[in-house]
């Protein structure tokens, strides 16, 4: 199928049908806020949102997942899997960007069957950001736009007049988009009032200014390791993990098992974790590798800029500013911290 | 196998977190197939001296409250704090800012002085004597306890959450508190009540006590940020006795 070119009311029928046939999540109010949920309606979905407060990475590793049952007296066990197919609808790029990264993590050693299942069984909807977050710098991690990126299935873009662009990517994409048959395809006038939103974006999401390029930040993280920035914030941090939990790149989870109360059969949970928790780095015997403030304030910084690069080649902060509300202290900024790291003589 | 004897005894408190125990209802059952409940005034008529496990909730405001609990734990192998009223000495403990005597004759008027009203001030349990295991919590939830319950049948030891509410809040993706210009204790209170209060539109009481080392310099110096007080904190913290 081709790029259509889609007006509101279209849209909404569409999406009215799609939450019909299938599971689908978008971006809706939240509060004065806005989260992905359940959509049961077109007119819930709110694709003019800023920033969700949690990344749809929920949706693949979700908080709290059952993966294994087990029964401890007969040693049987099953992994659980998750298959059900669902669609994400209103995914901004920085967020698919993330998604995309998390696909690489989940597979490069041990391959996450867990996470893979729902990966696998997701057909993505990427939507160009409408409103710019507060907090928003994608575009100088160049995230601002899916330019150059993959992993969508459907792009879908607003124009100024009002009507969408509709651009399927892949089989699945086409797929989703069977409803819009119909629609006109988009003209080169529609496709050039694409470029300009695009070239805006780039353009407008920058609320802050990175001082320094993306690519030279495991270079400026590794000759920072003694810079008095991790201390003087450090004494502020909570050690709460917001600024993890936000993050569409922060993976870490902790395994758990429960018991049933017959006290042989039980399940195993893998739950969200945080390296800005105080058990994060602690191990048995009672060391703690990161026990300081400073040292897990300071990791969170080493493994966005740096450590993720050297391990997959890959800068994983994306830019969506999530940590910088998230944090009550107001001390989560990469920018800041990074931009105050490039003005120290090397 | 040989079903461990447990008590279950009350001090100063509302009883709540007992009622907490009993709401649990058909859980109730699959519980009573591990332990036998030797005594528990909320729910049955029995009592006995030899037991296992005892569960105390309240506070301990009088010297012949502190000689039981001292009793207690002498013939407890393992001694559970229920609800913070006895994990933190709880609501209870707003009478410790005050001078007793003021205290007794609010209260009680003209009958302060009668020697059955003889009251002294207020201590969590682990101020009286040790306590094995804590369920943070006005009132506990009891999730917690079976987690508890269940540790201790299996020989493994429990771990209660030791990072902030801000985590389950998080976890919960609500709108935090403060973006309501509120002050919420959650940054610096324990989880594990699955960020109850502030999932439906409260900022957090503090309830649960504060995490092992909570970021005091931080919570003062944020403060400022949000255009309250360190008085106003104070304020705040003061409602469970974590101040």
């Amino acid at each position: 199928m081709g790029i259509k070119l889609v007006a509101r009311a279209r849209l909404d029928a569409w999406v009215d049908s799609l939450v019909q046939q299938q599971t689908v999540y978008g971006a809706q109010a939240k509060g004065d806020r806005f989260a992905f949920d359940r959509l049961e309606r077109a007119s819930a979905l709110r694709l003019d949102y800023d920033v969700t407060i949690l990344p749809p990475k929920k949706y693949f590793q979700p908080q709290r997942e059952v993966i294994m049952r087990f029964n401890r007296k007969t040693v049987e066990f099953e992994s659980v899997i998750d298959e059900e197919p669902f669609v994400l609808f209103g995914v901004h790029p920085y967020d698919m960007v993330a998604i995309s990264q998390m696909d690489k993590v989940f597979t490069m050693n041990q391959f996450d069957k867990h996470y893979m299942a729902r990966r696998a069984n997701a057909t993505i909807v990427v939507s160009s950001v409408e409103t710019a977050s507060s907090s928003v710098f994608a575009a100088c991690m160049n995230n601002a736009t899916m330019r150059g990126k993959s992993g969508h299935d459907v792009l879908i873009t607003k124009l100024p007049s009002g009507h969408y662009v509709v651009d399927p990517r892949t089989e699945k994409g086409d797929n989703l988009c069977e409803g819009l048959a119909e629609a006109p395809e988009a003209n080169a006038e529609a496709l050039d009032a694409r470029e300009k939103v695009l070239n805006q974006n780039e353009k407008s999401l920058r609320k802050y200014e990175l001082r320094v390029l993306p690519e030279d930040l495991p270079a400026l993280l590794d000759r920072s390791r003694s810079h008095p920035v991790w201390q003087e914030k450090a004494e502020l941090c909570y050690s709460c993990g917001s600024c993890n939990f936000v993050c569409p790149t922060c993976y870490c989870f902790d395994v758990e098992d429960e018991m049933g109360w017959d006290m042989e059969t039980g399940h195993r949970v893998r739950k969200w974790d945080g390296c800005m928790l105080v058990d994060f780095a602690a191990v048995a015997g009672g060391h703690n590798f990161r026990s300081k403030r400073s040292a897990r304030y300071s990791h969170r910084y080493y493994r966005k800029g740096k450590y993720s690069w050297d391990t997959y080649g890959e800068i994983s902060c994306v830019g969506c500013g999530r940590c910088i509300t998230a944090c009550t202290a107001n001390i989560a900024n990469p920018v800041e911290i990074f931009n105050t790291l490039a003005e120290a003589p090397q | 196998m040989i079903k461990p004897r447990i008590a279950i005894f009350d001090f100063a408190c509302c009883e709540g977190c007992q009622l907490q125990i009993v709401n649990m209802e058909e859980e109730l059952l699959s519980l009573l197939e591990h332990v036998q409940p030797v005594e528990w005034r909320e729910a049955m008529s029995d009592q006995s001296d030899d037991y296992d496990i005892a569960i105390v909730e309240g506070s301990i405001t009088r010297e012949e409250d502190a000689n039981r609990l001292r009793e207690i734990r002498k013939r407890a192998k393992t001694l559970i704090a229920l609800g913070a009223c006895a994990t933190l000495g709880g609501v209870n403990k707003l009478k410790n800012l005050f001078d007793l005597e003021e205290v007794k004759t609010a209260v009680y008027a003209e009958s302060a002085s009668l020697p059955i009203l003889e009251t002294a001030t207020v201590q969590a349990l682990h101020e009286v004597v040790d306590v094995d295991y804590r369920i943070e919590g006005c009132p506990i939830d009891a999730a917690e306890l079976t987690y508890v319950i269940k540790c201790l049948l299996i020989g493994r030891a429990p771990a209660p959450p030791n990072y902030p509410v801000c985590v389950e809040c998080k976890l919960a993706e609500n709108v935090c508190r403060y973006d309501y210009d509120e002050i919420c204790l959650g940054p610096i209170t324990r989880a594990g009540c699955r960020a109850r209060c502030p999932s439906n539109a409260f900022w957090c009481f503090g309830c649960r006590g504060p995490v092992d080392d909570p970021n005091v310099h931080a919570a003062t110096q944020v403060m400022e940020q949000y255009g309250k007080t360190v008085e106003d904190l104070k304020v705040k913290l003061t409602l469970f006795g974590t101040q």
